[in-house]
């Protein structure tokens, strides 16, 4: 079972497994260890004098004030913060690489952006934001506070809140009332009950203010209806807040509101479908659901088959179908893998329904011929197509993860600047951890708040300089690392081993060192011919044209897909997508490689994955191989002459005129 | 396991076309979802029918919200029990999400199935959105 995949049926796993980083576990192990720790020395050396001195309620008030505090804490550590699941691989495909990174909607009149998470594979909800710690996203995002470890969210926000002001009071009292002890011990400081005590106080006392600077800013939070993130990211500053209800209501919505359900870990209604009969079709023969497969994106109903034989006599591949239909056949491949290879080389059954075309037969025989094989090959290697969604945080490599990743960790960071600012050892980055004592001589709530500016104005450096900059131009492939793409199977399978194919290669193959600019513009906007580029390689591999360039050459794919491992891509290290926006792509750099063999299909099924449209000659490493794939489709292959369709992203058509 | 293998069957099967219905933020971050009728279902069925589902819906999300006497209560009960209520005991919102997932299997066996269109639970999305999957081609393997 690949990781990443929702292993139990429950919907929804979050994240991938991340590696054992016993480091995030240090300061919640030490807030844990303080607060029990010195709660019973407490309990143990100072409170039976107070018991027979003054009362027995008062252990007992610190007792219950005491397990409420960690009742709280325990919440704040253990509960779901509101962490939204990947959205799955159909949710987006409306959204192309051309899609914006921003979509604006209003907020009781007033606009809020919601940013596309190349992680998690949707527009962030307003008030969400993405925890680069936990690598997700969490809904109405607080901050992600390294002494419960755990990001802080709308789940859980009332139960860190409450364990602030507990722990406040819990505070008060311990350091009261062992004041208490010591002012009536001033003789006998010698004794154990008394060192105890003193440090006791000691210990009480240095927590004291951090932790009262801390509560105090999330008292004014609360009345402000607005989170860590929103302060620290200064969102509102100067503005009007569009998610108050007014100072009562707002603390009445943390206090009072209903337990908020968690996304994941849910399971999964299976989805029944009972279809009454006139909706019934007849099975389809496996010849059928073969065609299928292999259409992928063709019209799968007889009248359009109809329509297609009508095309076939062009020279252009049939438009892609609409994205809807990209994913469906893929899981097909699964099933057809025995049926596919056993069979020889037959006519594909689509063209059963056709009037017997020699060339076009031939074509989509070839193409499904090699295309079977591919597949048998890409068999393997469909399970890892949900694992590259599932895996977002694998693939993406840190450096690259230019838009979404400094977004994600703009808000990380802020949040984490957020709680850093007092008492919380990370103030970037979460990375290092202060010792102890730092922590608490940083708290002031005076200091927390410069703090909280600076660390304000540093993630606000962060910010505009990535997503202002390239707002106008700023879409979704730029950040987003590990989205589907689309490829028509079509438009893999149209090129084939036919010598009218051979030649139409030769056109195609000679490199354009720029690809067609002027559709390029936008940034992301993909080379067009690129797509077919797979396809063509892997006819070419098979021998038929050796007069392929260098950049046609086995693919990076390769390396990704296991089961054929061969040495990695030879593509050259890529800087972030963001800057390569809107240079000229270099055209198929030497170090492109593009999809080669018959692995080609395994790439196409990889290509399913939407590339980044950065151009012709960037291409990603190693851990964004698959985005290879599209980048080297994208090295152009110049059609000779007139109009040529293509397969882009997302089933878009492209028609290039030469 | 057998629950997204299912759903893998029914896409192998059909040739699936998904309409979403995103979540309406304008009234802030309250559940809601746009009952604006979407382009892509006007062939399938019948605007009202859809509105009237959607509202539904909203509502309610509204009622598992809704901040009153009986959230102030469940909330009490909880810090009084240390939280150990929600061991036993089953949220208000968990029990209207229940209502909703009764209502929406219940709207796709009277309404929507004989259309060819199943309605999803938006919470599997993380209520983000809510999907309408249409089935071109309904042999179930």
């Amino acid at each position: 079972m690949p990781v990443g995949l929702s292993v139990d049926g429950a919907l929804g796993y979050p994240s991938p497994s991340r590696p054992f980083r016993p480091s995030r576990y240090v300061p919640v192990s030490a807030a844990t260890t303080l607060l029990v720790g010195t709660t019973t020395l407490f309990l143990c050396f100072t409170c039976p004098w107070l018991s027979e001195r003054f009362s027995s309620s008062i252990p007992l008030y610190n007792v219950v004030i005491f397990l409420f505090t960690l009742a709280n804490f325990c919440m704040a550590t253990f509960m779901d913060p509101g962490i939204f699941p990947r959205a799955e691989e159909d949710e987006d495909k409306e959204d192309d690489f051309r899609a914006p990174l921003y979509k604006t909607v209003e907020v009781r009149g007033i606009q809020v952006r919601m940013k596309w998470c190349s992680t998690c594979r949707f527009y962030r909800p307003p008030r969400c934001s993405h925890c680069s710690v936990c690598d997700n996203c969490v809904e109405e995002f607080d901050h992600h506070c390294p002494w419960v470890n755990n990001c802080i969210g709308r789940r859980n926000y009332r139960y860190f809140f409450l364990f602030l002001l507990s722990l406040t009071t819990h505070i008060m009292d311990v350091f009261g009332f062992s004041l208490l002890y010591i002012l009536h011990h001033t003789k006998q400081l010698d004794q154990v009950d008394s060192v105890v005590t003193m440090a006791v106080m000691c210990v009480s006392g240095l927590f004291f203010v951090p932790v009262v600077g801390l509560t105090g800013f999330h008292i004014f939070l609360v009345a402000r209806g607005r989170t860590t993130n929103e302060q620290v990211t200064g969102k509102f500053r100067g503005g009007v807040n569009p998610f108050t209800h007014g100072c009562l209501k707002n603390i009445a919505y943390v206090l009072c509101g209903s337990q908020a359900p968690r996304y994941l870990g849910r399971l999964r209604k299976p989805h029944s479908v009972q279809v009454q009969p006139p909706f019934l079709r007849p099975p389809l023969s496996e010849a059928q659901l073969e065609a299928k497969v292999l259409d992928n994106g063709i019209q799968q109903s007889k009248s359009s088959l109809e329509i297609m034989e009508s095309q076939s006599t062009d020279a252009d591949p049939p438009p892609p179908p609409k994205p809807e239909h990209r994913y469906p056949g893929l899981p097909h491949t699964q099933n057809e893998e025995c049926s596919l290879l056993t069979e020889a080389p037959a006519t594909p059954s689509l063209y059963k329904y056709r009037p017997a075309y020699s060339s076009p037969g031939k074509n989509h025989t070839a193409s499904t011929h090699s295309s079977k094989m591919s597949r048998g090959n890409s068999m393997t290697e469909s399970p890892s197509v949900p694992v590259t969604t599932g895996q977002p945080s694998y693939r993406s490599d840190p450096s690259l993860s230019s838009r979404g990743g400094a977004g994600c960790r703009g808000g990380g960071e802020g949040g984490r600047a957020g709680s850093g600012g007092l008492g919380g050892a990370s103030a970037f980055g979460g990375r290092s951890y202060p010792s102890f004592t730092d922590t608490l001589l940083q708290s002031a709530a005076a200091s927390c708040s410069s703090s909280l500016r600076s660390a304000h104005t540093a993630h606000n450096a962060l910010g505009p300089l990535i997503s202002e900059g390239t707002t106008s131009t700023s879409y979704k492939s730029l950040a987003n690392q590990t989205r589907n793409g689309s490829l028509s199977y079509e438009s893999l399978l149209t090129p084939s081993e036919s010598p009218e194919f051979e030649s139409a290669a030769h056109e195609l193959s000679p490199p354009r060192p720029h690809p067609p600019h002027s559709l390029s513009t936008a940034p992301g906007a993909p080379p067009i011919l690129g797509y077919t580029s797979p396809f063509l390689s892997a006819q070419q591999r098979e021998g038929s044209l050796q007069a392929c360039p260098a950049p046609l050459r086995p693919s990076p794919n390769r390396a990704f897909l296991r089961p054929t491992s061969s040495p990695p891509s030879r593509a050259p290290p890529l800087s972030p997508r963001a800057r390569s926006l809107g240079s000229p792509p270099p055209g198929p750099a030497p170090g492109h490689t593009p999809l080669g063999k018959s692995l080609s299909y395994g790439g196409g099924v990889e290509l399913q994955h939407r590339p980044s449209r950065s151009g012709g000659g960037t291409s990603m490493p190693n851990s964004t191989i698959k985005q290879n794939v599209a980048n080297h489709n994208t090295h152009s292959h110049k059609p000779a002459g007139g109009v040529k369709k293509v397969t882009g992203v997302g089933g878009t058509t492209y028609g290039i005129s030469v | 396991m057998a629950e997204t293998h299912s759903l893998q069957d029914l896409r192998q099967a059909a040739v699936a076309s998904k309409v979403f219905v995103q979540r309406d933020y304008t009234s802030g971050t309250i559940c809601k979802f746009q009952t604006k009728f979407p382009a892509e279902l006007e062939s399938r069925i019948d605007k009202q029918q859809f509105e009237e589902t959607i509202q539904t819906l909203n509502n309610l999300y509204a009622e598992a919200e809704k901040l009153g006497g009986r959230s102030y209560l469940e909330g009490c009960l909880a810090c009084l029990t240390a939280y150990t209520i929600f061991l036993c005991m089953e949220t208000h919102y968990e029990k209207v999400l229940k209502k909703i997932a009764k209502y929406i299997q219940e709207q796709n066996e009277k309404i929507y199935a004989p259309l060819g269109l199943l309605l999803t639970d938006p919470i599997e999305r993380g209520l983000r959105v809510v999907s309408f999957l249409h089935h071109a081609a309904l042999s179930v393997p």
